[in-house]
């Protein structure tokens, strides 16, 4: 069943008793927490996603986000993450919880998950190929995969961009966007679909909320995709919009540098990487307007479908 | 010229005129810029060249007269490969 048809009443029992089981692309979660933000968050954004009883169901990562014991609930009370019951983070203040969540079913993925070369950088699918978004923070990565999963493209992944070792295609992780400061408003205008969560503010990231994956993406999430490009996108305020051929091999580097375990898998890792370079275009993108980037994304798979 | 054969323990990967370069022992990637591939072929080809030589095999084939600019980036793509063990490997 998906977790939109459980009640929310149900939901927050599961999630302050043995657990909630979910499945996101290739892995399942158990999440307990008794934050009420956090079931506020999971019905508003993970309505689409698959749900089983935890009882009956195996969990790839056991997770819970809930405040620390002590007098730390009554002075500027906070939330800690948890993974297998050890925090591996700091805590952070309450009203932080649902990004804290989501931050950490990052941490799980881009820590465990190693069958995977695992890239820093935001994919989308369309005709059947993947565009792989990899760019430093601020360069307007998320909004820009925000915006094509709402012009049509396939939502694979806002973060975590899952090359599997053996085959070199994509597996999707569609879990939502993260959108930060002026780019939440700038997505909800951008399309009647944006449905986002309550922000949260004064992160450190600044404000954040979450954009929920559309129903295509989550209904496809088990369908891998094949690499078709890596398009480095940078927003720049004014600036024309451009596409231009970039290096492979420093496109390479760029990734190697940017994946969470590519020093992890040695050899696999080059291999990976370089297996994926081999079957991509490799691009700068420069932008300033979203509705011209579409334009250019969707003329790109038009060529590639060709 | 063909991309060399990498020494034992290292991978090599080429795309057009540049390369990246995996040293197994260490963990470490390199890139090889376009001068530097070009340099590391030429001494993988044509083991135990002195500097000099090298020099003159890549005038005669970049069809060049060398400055010191062209000096001063073979002393330091030699450098910069021995640096990084690619020259040294067995």
């Amino acid at each position: 069943m998906k977790l939109l048809q459980l009640p929310p009443a149900e939901l927050r029992r599961q999630l302050a008793s043995s657990g909630l089981w979910l499945r996101t692309g290739p892995f399942s979660l158990r999440v307990r927490s008794r934050i009420p933000s956090v079931a506020e968050g999971l019905a508003q954004l993970y309505g689409q996603f698959e749900v089983r009883s935890p009882h009956e169901a195996f969990a790839d990562f056991h997770v819970s986000v809930n405040p620390p014991s002590g007098l730390r609930r009554w002075v500027r009370p906070q939330v800690c993450f948890a993974f297998d019951d050890m925090p591996p983070f700091k805590p952070l203040p309450y009203d932080q919880a649902f990004p804290m969540l989501e931050w950490g079913l990052n941490w799980c993925v881009s820590t465990q998950a190693h069958q995977y070369l695992i890239i820093h950088a935001g994919a989308v699918e369309k005709n059947g190929r993947a565009a792989i978004l990899p760019a430093p923070p601020g360069s307007g990565k998320s909004t820009l995969t925000a915006a094509l999963m709402l012009s049509g493209w396939r939502l694979l992944s806002d973060e975590l961009t899952l090359i599997d070792r053996k085959t070199g295609l994509i597996h999707a992780l569609p879990r939502p966007v993260s959108l930060k400061n002026a780019s939440i408003d700038l997505i909800r205008a951008f399309s009647k679909d944006a449905v986002l969560n309550r922000p949260s503010h004064d992160t450190i990231k600044g404000t954040v909320a979450h954009l929920r994956p559309l129903r295509e993406s989550v209904l496809r999430q088990h369908e891998p995709a094949r690499p078709g490009w890596v398009i480095f996108p940078r927003w720049q305020a004014g600036a024309a919009t451009t596409l231009a051929p970039r290096s492979r091999a420093q496109t390479f580097m760029y990734l190697a540098e940017n994946a969470f375990n590519y020093s992890h898998l040695g050899s696999e890792g080059f291999r990976t990487g370089c297996a994926l370079i081999d079957r991509v275009d490799c691009h700068d993108f420069t932008y300033s307007r979203l509705d011209e980037a579409i334009t250019v994304f969707d003329r790109l798979a038009e060529r590639r479908g060709t | 010229m063909s991309a060399a054969a990498p020494p034992r323990g290292w991978l090599l990967q080429t795309w057009g005129e540049e390369a990246v370069a995996f040293d197994a022992a260490s963990g470490d990637t390199h890139y090889l810029a376009p001068f530097t591939r070009l340099l590391f072929e030429t001494c993988r080809d044509h083991p135990g060249l002195t500097t000099a030589e090298i020099t003159a095999l890549l005038r005669a084939r970049l069809d060049g007269a060398p400055d010191t600019d062209f000096h001063t980036a073979i002393d330091e793509g030699l450098a910069s490969l021995q640096r990084i063990g690619l020259l040294n490997a067995p």
